[in-house]
C-alpha cells in the first residue's frame, strides 16, 4: 500500500523535475514574481515631475517650491503660461502643476486667504494625491495655526510602515493559490493528453490511493516552493520579521494547499487539455482572490461581497498568515483561521476527489 | 518528357539529412507509391514537392522549375497535399458541407455549375452525400479520411500528394479511398504520390519507390521489385547459427543459398532483404519461461452477451466471446464497429451495462473483482503510451512496483527482457527519443512484467515499419507457445489477421463472425486473402 503510494509520488516528482518549462515557471512565480510585486509597488511619491507658473515675482512661492526636492520630487520646472503647463500635464511630462497668480503674494501679505491652484494628473492617482498631501502639510507648516493638538502616531505590526513586505506576502499567497489549483489539475490532465490515462486506470490499485498520491506529490512541490519563497524572498530580500510560529504557518499552508488542490481536482475532472485547465483555473481563481481581501480589505467591500468572502478559503489563509507574520498571534488563538481553512478545505477536497473519482 | 521531375532533392533538418539526392519522374495519370520505414524520408520528400518545406535541388512541374517554397507558389494551385494523421486538415466543429464551402473559399473557386457537379460527384464517391450536415468530429476515422481527401481534391489539383492516407483506416474505407483515387486519376489525369504502410496497396500502384534511411534504394513496378528479391526467398527453414538469415510468415530470407525450396516473395521481402544486405543484425527475439507457475485453464476469459450503450447508441450488442489459453484472437472491424468499447469492457475500464464477464471461471462483479482482473491482464495501447519524462528503466520499474513486484525481481526481469528483445542499450533513454519499433518492444515488456494470463493489444502495429512488425509477431508467437497465455489483438492490417488463430469480426456493434482462420478460408473459397474475406462480410 504505502510502497505504491510513494512510487506514484516519486514518479510525479521525477516528471516534474524533468519538465524544465514547468519547473522554471514555478520557480519564477515563487521568487522573482513575488519580489517584483513587493519591490515594484510604490505608494510614496518618487521622482514626481512638478511644473509651476509664477506670476508673483518670487518670495513666498520660491519658499514653497524650495521644499519640493529629491528623492520624492525632481526640481520643479517653470512654465510661462497656464496653457503651457496644462499641455505639459496632458502630454504626461508633468504630474502636478502649481499656479501662483498675481494676487497670491499680495493676499498672503495682507492677511487674506491666498489661493494656490494645483493641477493634478488624477490618472496617476496615488502619486499625485500623495503629492497633494505633501503640499498641504508644507502650507500648514507656513500658516502656523494656533491649535495646540499634535498627532503622534504609533505604528503597529508593520513598524516600518513598509508596503513592500505586505505586497510581497499577498503576492506569495496568491501565487500559492494559483499553483495549488494548476499543478494538481495538470498531473491528471497530462495523463489524458498524453494518452496514458487508460494505462493509469489499468493499474491494479485503488483509485483513491492514486488520486491521493498524485495530489500529495503536488502538495510537496508547492510546500517546498513556499519555503524557498519565504526564506529567500520574504526573509532574504524584504527582511520581514516573523512574529509568530513558523510551524503554524507551515501547517496552515499545508491545509490550505489541500483545499485548493480540491479545486484543482474538480478542474482536472472537467478538462480535456492543459489549455482548458489554464482557462478554467483563471476563471475560478479570480473571484477567489478578489473576495479574499488580498487586494481590497474585506471591510471595504460591498456588504453582499463581504458575506460572500466568507466562503473564500483564501480569506482565512491570508488573515491567518498576516496574524502569524505581523501580529505574532499565539498558536492557540489562530483557531478561527485553521477552522475556516479546514472546513472549506475538507468540503472542496471531498468534492474534487469525488468528481475525479468518477472518472476512474 | 515527364510532367514531374525531381533532380537531386535533399532535405536537411539542422544536422540531420532527412532525404538525400532523391530523383524521380512521373507522368500524368500515374500513381507512385512511397514505401519504407518510419523516418526513412518519405514525408520530407513529399513536403518538398508540395512546396511547404525547404530543400536543395530542383523540382520541375510541367516546365515550371522551383527550388524553394517561395518559388513553388506559382504552381500551388495545381498541388493538393494531404498530411499524415487522421482528420488533421479538418475542423471538428464544422459540418461536412461547411468544410467544402471553406475549402472552396480559401482556394477562391468559382461557384458555377461545373463546381457544384464536381462537388456532388466527390460527395457521392466518398459516400458522404447523406452526411452533409454532420460535424466532422462525429465522423468515423474512415469517413474523416474520405472527407479530408475530397477537401484536398476540391480545387482539382493535377499533382496530388497523400502522406499515409490509409494508416489507421479500416479495409472497407481504404478500398473506397482507393476507388476515389483511381477515378480521379483517370478522369482528371492527376499525378498521385502516395505513401503507405500496407504492402497490398503498394502492389496496385504503377511504380513503387523504396525508401531507406534517407535514400531511395529501389524503384520499379511491383512485379519488377518482387523479381529482384526472388533469389533470396525460401520456404521457411531454421537458419544456421553463424550466418545471418531471417524467417517470417512461412518464408526464410538469406543472401546465401539455403537448403530449401524457393518461395514466392511479397513486397515485404524487400525490407528483409534490404536489412540483410546492409548487414543489420536482425536480433532474434527470445522470451524465457514465465517465473510464476500458474496453471492456465483452457478458457481464460469468457464474455457472455456483453452490452454497452451510450445514450441511445448501442456500441456493443450482446457479444459473446471466449478467450482460450495459447491462442491469438484477432478482433477486427471497421472504424467505429465497437472494438475499442468491447476491449474497454474486457479491461474493466467501462462498466458493463448488460451481460457477464468471467475471468478464470470467476465472475467479475464488484470493483474489487475488477482490480483483481487488472492484476491478471497485460495491455499494450495504440500509441505505446508510456511516461515520456522517465527513462525506459524508470518506466519499467514504475510498472513493476505498481504490480507489487519486489525491486530485485523487477530489475532482474527487466534486464532479461531488455536483452532478449534487444533494447538493452536504450535503457537510460527517454521514450520520445526512440524509434516507434523500440517503444513497442518495451511497452510490451511493461505489459508482461507481472506475467499476466491475458494480453490485450490495441492496434499495436499501426505506424510501425515492416521489420519491427515481423519481430513483434515473433514475440507474440513465442508468448503463446511458451507461456500458454491468451492474446487478443486488434489490427487494421488484414495480412496480420492471418497470423491469428481465431478471428472475431464486429460490425456496427454486433459480432458477425467468430471462426478459426482456416475455417474462414473454407467458408469463403473465392477469397484470395483475408482482406477479401473481410470485405465480403462488410458489403
Amino acid at each position: 500500500m504505502m510502497r505504491v503510494f510513494w512510487t506514484i509520488v516519486a514518479k510525479e516528482l521525477i516528471s516534474f523535475l524533468r519538465s524544465w518549462g514547468l519547473l522554471a515557471v514555478v520557480l519564477y512565480a515563487l521568487t522573482l514574481d513575488v519580489y517584483i510585486a513587493g519591490a515594484g509597488m510604490q505608494i510614496k511619491p518618487r521622482n514626481v515631475a512638478i511644473g509651476y507658473v509664477d506670476h508673483t515675482g518670487g518670495g513666498i512661492s520660491r519658499k514653497i517650491l524650495s521644499r519640493l526636492h529629491g528623492p520624492e520630487f525632481v526640481p520643479p520646472q517653470r512654465f510661462l503660461s497656464q496653457k503651457a503647463l496644462s499641455d505639459a500635464i496632458f502630454n504626461k511630462k508633468i504630474l502636478v502643476g502649481i499656479l501662483f497668480d498675481e494676487d497670491f503674494e499680495k493676499d498672503y501679505r495682507q492677511g487674506n486667504t491666498a489661493v494656490m491652484n494645483v493641477l493634478l494628473d488624477a490618472t496617476a492617482a496615488s502619486q499625485s494625491f500623495t503629492t497633494l498631501g505633501y503640499l498641504q502639510s508644507i502650507i500648514m507648516d507656513f500658516s502656523k495655526i494656533d491649535f495646540p493638538v499634535t498627532v503622534k502616531s504609533h505604528k503597529l505590526f508593520n513598524e516600518n510602515a513598509d508596503n513592500h513586505t505586505f505586497m510581497a506576502l499577498s503576492e506569495m499567497l496568491s501565487v500559492i493559490t494559483m499553483l495549488s489549483i494548476l499543478l494538481p489539475a495538470m498531473v491528471f490532465v497530462k495523463e489524458k493528453e498524453e494518452g496514458t490515462w487508460d494505462i493509469m486506470l489499468l493499474m491494479p490499485i485503488d483509485a483513491k490511493l492514486t488520486i491521493l498520491a498524485k495530489s500529495f506529490s503536488q502538495v510537496i512541490i508547492i510546500m517546498v516552493g513556499t519555503i524557498i519563497c519565504v526564506g529567500f524572498v520574504l526573509f532574504g530580500s524584504f527582511d520581514i520579521s516573523m512574529n509568530g510560529s513558523f510551524w503554524a504557518f507551515v501547517l496552515l499552508t499545508f491545509f490550505y494547499i489541500f483545499t485548493t488542490a480540491g479545486i484543482g481536482l474538480f478542474v482536472a475532472a472537467v478538462s480535456k487539455s492543459i489549455l482548458q485547465v489554464a482557462q478554467l483555473s483563471m476563471i475560478i481563481m479570480m473571484p477567489l482572490i478578489f473576495l479574499s481581501g488580498a487586494w481590497t480589505p474585506v471591510y471595504a467591500m460591498h456588504p453582499v461581497l463581504e458575506k460572500l468572502s466568507l466562503i473564500s478559503p483564501l480569506r482565512y489563509y491570508i488573515e491567518g498568515c498576516e496574524s502569524i507574520f505581523y501580529r505574532g498571534t499565539a498558536f492557540i488563538d489562530l483557531w478561527p483561521y485553521f477552522a475556516g481553512v479546514l472546513v472549506l478545505g475538507s468540503l472542496l477536497y471531498w468534492y474534487g476527489f469525488r468528481k475525479i473519482g468518477k472518472l476512474f | 518528357m515527364f510532367d514531374l521531375e525531381l533532380k537531386n532533392v535533399t532535405v536537411h533538418y539542422k544536422d540531420i539529412v532527412a532525404i538525400n539526392n532523391a530523383s524521380l519522374e512521373a507522368k500524368h495519370g500515374e500513381i507512385i507509391g512511397f514505401i519504407g520505414a518510419d523516418g526513412a524520408g518519405k514525408s520530407s520528400l513529399m513536403h518538398a514537392i508540395a512546396g511547404v518545406g525547404r530543400f536543395k535541388g530542383e523540382i520541375i512541374y510541367e516546365g515550371t522549375d522551383y527550388h524553394s517554397p517561395k518559388e513553388a507558389e506559382r504552381i500551388k494551385e495545381n498541388i493538393g497535399l494531404m498530411p499524415q494523421g487522421i482528420g488533421l486538415v479538418l475542423y471538428e466543429t464544422l459540418t461536412v458541407g461547411e468544410h467544402l464551402e471553406f475549402f472552396a473559399a480559401i482556394r477562391n473557386l468559382k461557384k458555377n455549375n461545373d463546381f457544384f457537379t464536381y462537388k456532388n460527384k466527390l460527395l457521392q464517391m466518398a459516400g458522404l452525400l447523406h452526411f452533409v450536415d454532420r460535424e466532422a468530429g462525429k465522423l468515423s476515422g474512415g469517413m474523416m479520411q474520405k472527407l479530408s481527401l475530397i477537401c484536398t481534391l476540391l480545387h482539382r489539383p493535377k499533382l496530388l500528394i497523400l502522406d499515409e492516407p490509409t494508416t489507421g483506416v479500416d479495409p472497407l474505407s481504404r478500398m473506397e479511398l482507393w476507388e476515389i483515387l483511381d477515378d480521379i486519376r483517370s478522369s482528371e489525369g492527376t499525378i498521385i504520390l502516395v505513401s503507405t504502410a500496407y504492402m497490398q496497396e503498394a502492389a496496385k500502384m504503377d511504380k513503387i519507390l523504396l525508401f531507406d534511411e534517407g535514400e531511395i534504394i529501389a524503384g520499379g513496378s511491383s512485379p519488377e521489385l518482387i523479381d529482384s528479391v526472388r533469389k533470396y526467398t525460401y520456404e521457411e527453414v531454421s537458419c544456421d547459427n553463424d550466418k545471418v538469415c531471417f524467417s517470417f510468415d512461412k518464408r526464410s530470407y538469406a543472401l546465401y543459398p539455403l537448403a530449401a525450396k524457393y518461395a514466392e516473395p511479397t513486397l515485404d521481402a524487400l525490407f528483409f532483404v534490404n536489412a540483410l544486405q546492409k548487414k543489420h543484425t536482425l536480433p532474434t527475439m527470445e522470451i524465457g519461461e514465465r517465473q510464476s507457475t500458474v496453471t492456465i485453464p483452457k478458457v481464460v476469459m469468457e464474455a457472455k452477451a456483453l452490452t454497452k450503450q451510450f445514450g441511445d447508441f448501442v456500441a456493443n450488442d450482446h457479444i459473446d466471446m471466449q478467450l482460450q489459453s495459447a491462442q491469438i484472437v484477432g478482433l477486427l472491424g471497421a472504424n467505429g464497429a465497437g472494438k475499442t468499447t468491447f476491449i474497454k469492457m474486457l479491461l474493466g475500464l467501462y462498466p458493463i451495462d448488460e451481460g457477464e464477464l468471467y475471468l478464470l471461471g470467476k465472475p467479475i462483479l464488484s470493483g474489487n473483482d475488477r482490480r483483481e482482473l487488472k492484476a491478471q491482464i497485460g495491455y499494450v495501447s495504440q500509441h505505446f503510451a508510456l511516461y515520456k519524462e522517465m527513462t525506459v528503466r524508470e518506466n519499467l520499474l514504475y510498472f513493476a512496483r505498481m504490480h507489487a513486484i519486489g525491486t530485485e525481481t523487477a530489475l532482474r526481469r527487466i534486464e532479461k527482457y531488455a536483452s532478449a528483445l534487444g533494447y538493452l542499450q536504450y535503457m537510460d533513454a527517454l521514450p520520445g527519443e526512440l524509434p516507434l519499433g523500440i517503444n513497442q518492444r518495451f511497452s510490451i515488456t511493461a505489459a508482461l512484467l507481472h506475467e499476466p494470463v491475458i494480453l490485450f493489444l490495441d492496434e499495436p502495429t499501426s505506424g510501425v515499419d515492416t521489420i519491427a512488425r515481423a519481430q513483434f509477431w515473433q514475440i507474440l508467437e513465442m508468448l503463446k507457445v511458451k507461456w500458454g497465455i491468451s492474446i487478443l489483438i486488434t489490427t487494421h492490417y488484414m495480412s496480420e489477421a492471418e497470423y491469428c488463430d481465431r478471428v472475431v469480426l464486429l460490425k456496427e456493434g454486433v459480432k458477425v463472425a467468430d471462426e478459426y482462420v482456416d475455417e474462414l478460408y473454407r467458408q469463403h473459397p473465392h477469397a484470395k486473402n483475408f482482406e477479401e474475406i473481410f470485405l465480403e462480410y462488410y458489403q
